[in-house]
């Protein structure tokens, strides 16, 4: 089951009709995988975006500065091998108004951390739904982002690893995240 | 590579019953010890319980699954025990002594679950014996760091390859925790985090090779009363 039934608040383009029509309880499918496979790149596409503009705009120094290049050449791979999975498939480059999210270091900082719980509950929530063999790529891609996550916490002094099991996100969920971090569609 | 290395001469030979109960309440001390940002051992281990579908009356795991679970369970035994001897040798301090307090209680939790999954089929806890690396700091990151990416390959390994659904679900929650612990250490011990964008898996024969390599893990675990004591600090 990829998304819960009826997800409002989600826009209604046709990208995403397509990513969140049907799907209740599908088995494991090379068509599944697909339609998976439409949703990480919506999460890989904002990461992607999201780090570029903060490299840009944020006034960002030292580590945290660091840390934004690293995910970023980290994240441009994951869409690259994700693009080329889907083909002609790939739906277009979304557009994003991250506002405020990329224009302080501390905005960042916080942003990203939302933004890689997301990417991290996203991939963990597809996870049965996926043939063995997308799960074990999406395997060595999930652990990067939860890495990812826990650097920029251990940055702002947080707790880096606060929960002993990380919760999965449906992918209705997944979207919604995006779309209040600054996920727009054209 | 791999066959008959002391990790898996340990999982043939253990004597499973009674160490369960030991290691059992073992947990339960170090749990009652404190509360984890407001969420006790209990909870954790009910909230990995729950995704495994246990208690909702779940068939039980497969064969293939079981034994994928016993060996996540003696990578889990041998992360507490680490964080758990280095807490009490008292050698860390600052980050390095909140950040191992935290994980340590997490790997406890998922000890823990992992009992609880397997019942009368988990493997007993082995006896470790960690040669000093618990009683200094830097000696404990670089340990805890190799630990870490090792508990990350381990777990990336073995997903796709378990049968139930609920077991995989929870298995890929913690897999990412991992993930989290392998980069908080890293970055206490001034390495980079996160070095590459895909994260490799390793096989059992890789990961048991590495392991008996460290000589952490004695071979024949209880067998002498004049064993070296576990606990040092």
């Amino acid at each position: 089951m990829i998304v819960a039934a009826g997800a409002g608040a989600v826009s209604a383009s046709p990208l995403f009709r397509r990513l969140l029509s049907g799907g209740s309880a599908e088995a494991a499918s090379k068509a599944e995988d697909a339609r998976i496979l439409q949703l990480v790149l919506q999460l890989e596409y904002t990461q992607v975006a999201f780090y570029q503009q903060a490299l840009r705009d944020a006034g960002l120094g030292g580590e945290l500065r660091e840390f934004a290049r690293t995910a970023l050449g980290h994240e441009r791979k994951h869409l690259a091998v994700i693009t080329q999975a889907l083909g002609a498939k790939a739906g277009p480059k979304p557009t994003f108004a991250f506002g405020a999210r990329t224009r302080s270091p501390d905005a960042f900082r916080k942003t990203a951390i939302e933004l890689e719980d997301i990417a991290v509950a996203g991939y963990n929530g597809q996870a049965t739904n996926l043939t063995k063999g997308t799960l074990a790529a999406a395997a060595e891609i999930v652990s990067v982002e939860a890495r990812h996550a826990a650097w920029v916490r251990a940055l702002g002094g947080a707790v880096a690893a606060p929960d002993p099991v990380d919760e999965p996100m449906t992918a209705a969920q997944v979207v919604a995240g995006l779309q209040k971090i600054g996920l727009r569609t054209s | 590579m791999g066959g008959e290395t002391t990790f898996n001469r340990f999982l043939a030979t253990v004597d499973r019953d009674g160490a369960l109960e030991e290691a059992g309440a073992e947990l339960e001390l170090a749990f009652s010890r404190r509360r984890l940002l407001g969420l006790t051992a209990a909870g954790a281990g009910a909230v990995l319980l729950a995704r495994a579908g246990v208690g909702r009356a779940a068939a039980a795991p497969s064969a293939t699954d079981i034994s994928i679970l016993n060996y996540a369970l003696v990578l889990e035994y041998l992360q507490a025990s680490f964080y758990t001897e280095a807490e009490r040798s008292g050698a860390l301090s600052g980050k390095t002594a909140q950040a191992a307090q935290v994980v340590g209680a997490t790997e406890r939790a998922h000890v823990k679950a992992f009992l609880k999954l397997l019942g009368s089929k988990a493997v007993k806890r082995p006896s470790f014996d960690f040669q000093g690396v618990t009683e200094e700091q830097r000696a404990f990151l670089r340990t805890a760091v190799a630990f870490e990416d090792l508990a990350v390959a381990a777990y990336k390994g073995q997903a796709p390859k378990l049968r139930s659904d609920a077991v995989l679900a929870a298995a890929v929650g913690i897999h990412s925790v991992e993930a989290r612990h392998a980069a908080w250490m890293r970055q206490l011990f001034g390495i980079t985090p996160a070095v590459h964008a895909f994260d490799q898996p390793a096989s059992r024969g890789q990961i048991n090779q590495i392991v008996a390599s460290t000589h952490f893990v004695v071979a024949h675990p209880n067998m002498k009363g004049t064993a070296k004591p576990q606990y040092t600090g």
